[in-house]
């Protein structure tokens, strides 16, 4: 009972510098178990730099990341993944050149540790765990297709189930929804929201649409200009002056979402 | 994979029936052929599976050819014990010659990887050319002579393929195993592909020291074959071959690059055989035959990516 009282995220003074800009001024962040947070910010204000210091993408210059009461602090990618930690990234990224079923399978094949094994037969193995995946996320059919020939938003939720592949304990996903049409955008947010709810992961979300946001996030952090401007539930960050401040002229945010 | 399957059993029923209707020099032709083709499948686990263009692949052809050479030479062993444990030795050392380069060129992507591997290709060539006692320098081993009735060209013919084919199984096995899987996800994306949990150096450094250690067989075939082994194998303009059989084959299917150096070869022996100016035939020829065949020759019926 006490480990789960642990936050599953712990950031403090995260700090990361590109020349003469200060991309993260050092960020704190707190996120406990199940919980699923959005952080929002205008364009520029280090959501993304935020999430690749976490996952070790980038160096940070300062500051620690506690995941799960461990430090992993400028760890690699591979042992984070190993670790639990999973991500998907603004600008869609998957194996191209791999079939939808390909691209789950590799995940699983690094997860259960057999990326190593060179004389089996790669097709036979995890197969039906992999197609199992690809209809979690919606796309039962799709599986022979390659990947770079998917629509972007099927590309986005193969991401999805890529991730989920490694059995992660929190997911950090960078605008899931980015460049889909509004529709779309809180079908695909819902079903992140459902599949993430039924396996017991928490998540960490950036998204620029306050529809979406306000469709499931349960606490909302606000960066801007590289630092937490506020923090909250949705109800306390929407009626924060200093958010609406930021957010100046776009109203949906005052008004709250109707979605 | 039927069709790979199809054309594997097709290519070892012809290459069985091959020794009966040819002469001694085409069948030493044939075996050259049979070494080149392991040579460029074996380059190609690296760029048509692994993304990774190694600019210096020749560095392992040419020592396992002075490796298999010097066991066949000074060993010290029986003529059959040398022979016999020649393959293997040059195996190993290309293995072990792979994992050194490897070790400092997978640090590097794309072209610089390329520029490590042809700076080792230097390095080693150089050596090939001044460790005059070992590898008889400028004059490189010649006068080798395989034991017994292997000397005879249909014979050595058959232990070329007895060698080559199990060793295209295995690395069959492996470009279509987890292993190989991961491969060509780590080239259709680097950054993706550590974040399903995979170390990206460790998985290209072995993939390198295996295509290292089957160069290293093809050239010990080779060697064996012709009898002799020159530094100038080991030269960086020896390394352009594995890339062009490769490309002229098609570096997205796994037999490609095998049928590119049938093709390359014969095409060299022809053309050679007739005109002094052959090079230039043999570039207008591979130029054409790239420009209509982008996806190389085997592109033409296969239109799907790796098998
Ligand atoms: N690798 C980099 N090198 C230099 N500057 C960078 C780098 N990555 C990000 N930046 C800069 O750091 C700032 C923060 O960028 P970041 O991508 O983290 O913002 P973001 O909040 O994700 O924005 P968006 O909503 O547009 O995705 C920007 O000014 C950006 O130009
Ligand atoms: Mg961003």
């Amino acid at each position: 009972m006490r480990a789960d009282m642990t936050p599953i995220l712990h950031v403090r003074g995260l700090a990361r510098r590109f020349g003469g800009l200060q991309a993260l001024g050092g960020v704190d962040l707190e996120v406990a178990r199940g919980e699923f947070r959005a952080i929002i910010g205008p364009n520029g204000a280090g959501k993304s730099t935020f999430f690749n210091t976490i996952t070790g993408l980038i160096r940070p210059d300062a500051g620690s990341v506690t995941f799960a009461g461990r430090d992993v602090t400028g760890m690699a990618p591979d042992d984070l993944v190993r670790a639990g930690m999973g991500r998907t990234f603004q600008i869609t990224s998957v194996f191209a050149d791999l079939s939808a079923q390909e691209n789950v399978q590799v995940a699983l094949l690094a997860h259960a540790r057999q990326s190593w094994r060179m004389w089996a037969r790669a097709a036979a193995l995890h197969a039906e765990r992999a197609a199992e995946l690809l209809a979690l996320v919606g796309l039962a059919g799709s599986e022979a297709r390659h990947a770079g020939t998917l629509a972007h938003g099927d590309q986005k939720r193969l991401e999805l189930a890529i991730a989920l592949a490694g059995e992660p304990t929190l997911l950090l996903l960078d605008e899931p929804t980015a460049g889909m049409a509004a529709q779309e955008r809180i079908e695909s947010i819902s079903l992140v929201h459902r599949v993430a709810r039924a396996l017991g992961v928490s998540c960490v979300f950036t998204e620029h649409d306050m529809a979406v946001v306000f469709a499931v996030a349960t606490r909302i952090t606000v960066l801007h200009q590289g630092r937490v401007l506020a923090e909250g539930t949705p109800a306390e960050v929407r009626a924060n002056p200093q958010v609406q401040q930021v957010y100046l002229g776009e109203s949906v945010i005052a008004e709250g979402v109707h979605a | 994979m039927n069709r790979s399957r199809t054309l594997a059993v097709l290519a070892a029923l012809v290459a069985a029936a091959l020794p009966a209707a040819l002469s001694d020099f085409w069948i030493f032709i044939a075996i050259e052929v049979i070494a080149f083709a392991l040579y460029a499948v074996s380059f190609n686990v690296l760029l048509g599976y692994g993304g990774m263009l190694s600019f210096g692949h020749a560095a392992f052809f040419g020592v396992g050819a002075y490796a298999g050479a010097l066991m066949v030479r000074k060993s010290g062993f029986a003529p059959e014990a040398a022979f016999a444990l020649a393959p293997l030795a040059a195996m190993a050392a290309a293995a072990a010659v792979a994992a050194v380069v490897g070790f400092f060129s997978v640090r590097r992507s794309g072209i610089y990887f390329g520029m490590l591997t042809f700076a080792f290709q230097m390095l080693l060539y150089t050596i090939a050319l001044k460790a005059t006692g070992l590898t008889g320098g400028d004059d490189g081993i010649t006068g080798l002579k395989p034991p017994g009735a292997l000397a005879r060209p249909a014979v050595y013919y058959v232990f070329a393929l007895a060698t080559v084919g199990p060793a295209l199984y295995v690395l069959y096995r492996l470009v279509n195993s987890p292993f190989g899987i991961t491969l060509r996800a780590l080239k259709a994306n680097p950054r993706r592909v550590q974040y399903v949990g995979v170390d990206v150096r460790s998985h290209q450094l072995a993939a390198f020291v295996v295509s290292g250690a089957f160069a290293g067989l093809a050239g010990a075939v080779f060697a064996l074959s012709s009898g002799n082994v020159f530094p100038a194998w080991l030269n960086w303009t020896a390394s352009a071959t594995p890339i062009v059989m490769a490309v002229l084959g098609g570096v997205s299917s796994f037999l490609g690059p095998a049928l590119g150096a049938a093709v390359y070869v014969v095409l060299e022996v022809v053309i050679s055989g007739r005109t002094e100016y052959w090079p230039l035939v043999m570039g207008v020829i591979i130029l054409a035959l790239v420009l209509l065949m982008p996806a190389g020759l085997t592109g033409l019926w296969r239109r799907r990516g790796a098998p």
